[in-house]
């Protein structure tokens, strides 16, 4: 495992043992306020963390390309999801009303109508834009993929996936048509694109897990199976949501899934830091030995 | 050479003082070195291409296979070198120079190609 990837792995997991002090917490005095400040000063801190890093080491792989390579605008689109989601936590971040120096310096002349703005506007740079952004990207590399037969065929639980996929898509959009009447703001039509990229974001990630396990284990396979592992547990993450929503998890299980969130941008960051690797192993080797390998 | 005729097209195509000197070179050199550059583009082509398995450089293009099936399972997986080499040939600089390039880019192939070249 390179080295980068371990030291991402390690703080998810020094992150998720401080979690589950403030988790039990919560179930053992029933009491929100610990976990509440977990999620808010260390969790958006963990996020911030792992855009950057995520977006730091896609803008490096995207370096590494000419203008005229096809990977290379794959990695731009990567690193522009990845700062829409680095933009979007830190907005919803500063138009916290938990920020102190937000609530009592700023609301002096900022509205609170301001702060929610900036938070409608995070969660829509940080949801479907990043989304598409990413979406944009992936199926570049599905092009690059399907070109060196990389892809496998489909086998019956992906299509049966697939299948599910696209009848939720349409079930979302069945829900979401009637609403449009009643002239939402730019920011909820945009929110509602969510559910319809996350479900293309799916149908790319059941295509690239194919041609990792056609591939196998090397590093550039762990590159995009890194970016499967992260849709899917967004998915998790964005079921949880519409579980809890309709009173269909128990209180301590739905905290217990707001941790989802923090393996997702672990592993979309591990993602790039895997490429990364891959890319600099040629120019380390040369340099370490100067034997032929 | 003032800086506008720099951009003259007729400034082009005007003939290097030495130039005469260097073809006579050239021509001198024809004679003594076509084949031994004949011998080593021939060389080079059998290890770019692998096709040709009965000629004197079967241990070479073994290395070089060896290498890049190393290098190929490192980057992308153990699946990939058979997936190449069911196309019919074995693994060669040519079939797995493109793979190489679109996943890690022409600069990090070059030095692949480097590395897997040295010494041969």
């Amino acid at each position: 495992m390179p080295r980068i990837v371990r030291w991402i792995w390690t703080l998810l997991g020094f992150h998720l043992a401080l979690g589950t002090i403030a988790f039990l917490h919560f179930v053992l005095t029933g009491e929100y306020a610990l976990l509440t400040w977990y999620f808010w000063a260390l969790g958006s801190l963990f996020f911030l963390i792992m855009t950057a890093t995520e977006c730091g080491f896609a803008l490096v792989c995207c370096s590494w390309f000419d203008a005229d390579e096809p990977m290379r605008l794959a990695w731009l689109m990567i690193a522009c999801a990845a700062l829409a989601r680095f933009t979007g936590t830190l907005l919803r971040g500063i138009s916290n009303p938990h920020l102190t120096w937000v609530s009592g310096h700023w609301l002096g002349w900022a509205s609170a109508g301001l702060l929610a703005g900036l938070s409608q506007l995070g969660l829509v740079v940080g949801g479907p834009l990043s989304m598409a952004f990413l979406a944009i990207g992936l199926a570049r590399v599905l092009r690059i993929q399907r070109r060196f037969h990389l892809i496998g065929a489909l086998t019956r639980g992906d299509q049966a996936l697939l299948v599910l996929i696209v009848a939720f898509t349409f079930s979302q959009i069945g829900t979401i048509l009637p609403l449009l009447g009643s002239h939402p703001s730019a920011a909820t039509m945009l929110l509602w694109l969510s559910d319809p990229l996350l479900s293309l974001l799916l149908i790319e990630a059941v295509l690239v897990r194919r041609s990792v396990i056609r591939m196998g284990q090397g590093l550039v396979a762990r590159c995009w199976g890194m970016f499967v592992l992260a849709i899917a547990t967004t998915s998790a993450g964005d079921a949880a949501i519409w579980a809890a929503n309709h009173n269909l998890l128990p209180e301590p299980l739905n905290a217990l899934s707001w941790f989802i969130w923090f393996v997702a941008a672990a592993a979309f960051a591990c993602a790039p830091a895997y490429q990364l690797a891959a890319m600099s192993l040629v120019k380390e080797e040369t340099v370490q030995s100067p034997g032929a390998n | 050479m003032n800086h506008l005729s720099r951009w003259n097209p007729r400034s082009w195509k005007r003939k290097h003082p030495a130039s005469h000197t260097v073809d006579l070179q050239l021509e001198a050199a024809s004679a003594s070195g076509l084949d031994d550059l004949q011998a080593r583009l021939n060389h080079w082509s059998r290890l770019w291409s692998a096709e040709d398995e009965s000629s004197s450089n079967c241990e070479a293009q073994q290395l070089v296979a060896q290498r890049l099936h190393r290098w190929m399972e490192r980057c992308f997986g153990q699946h990939v070198p058979d997936s190449l080499r069911g196309k019919g040939h074995g693994i060669s600089l040519a079939s797995s120079t493109p793979i190489f390039t679109a996943f890690l880019g022409r600069r990090a192939t070059r030095e692949l190609s480097r590395r897997v070249l040295q010494d041969v």
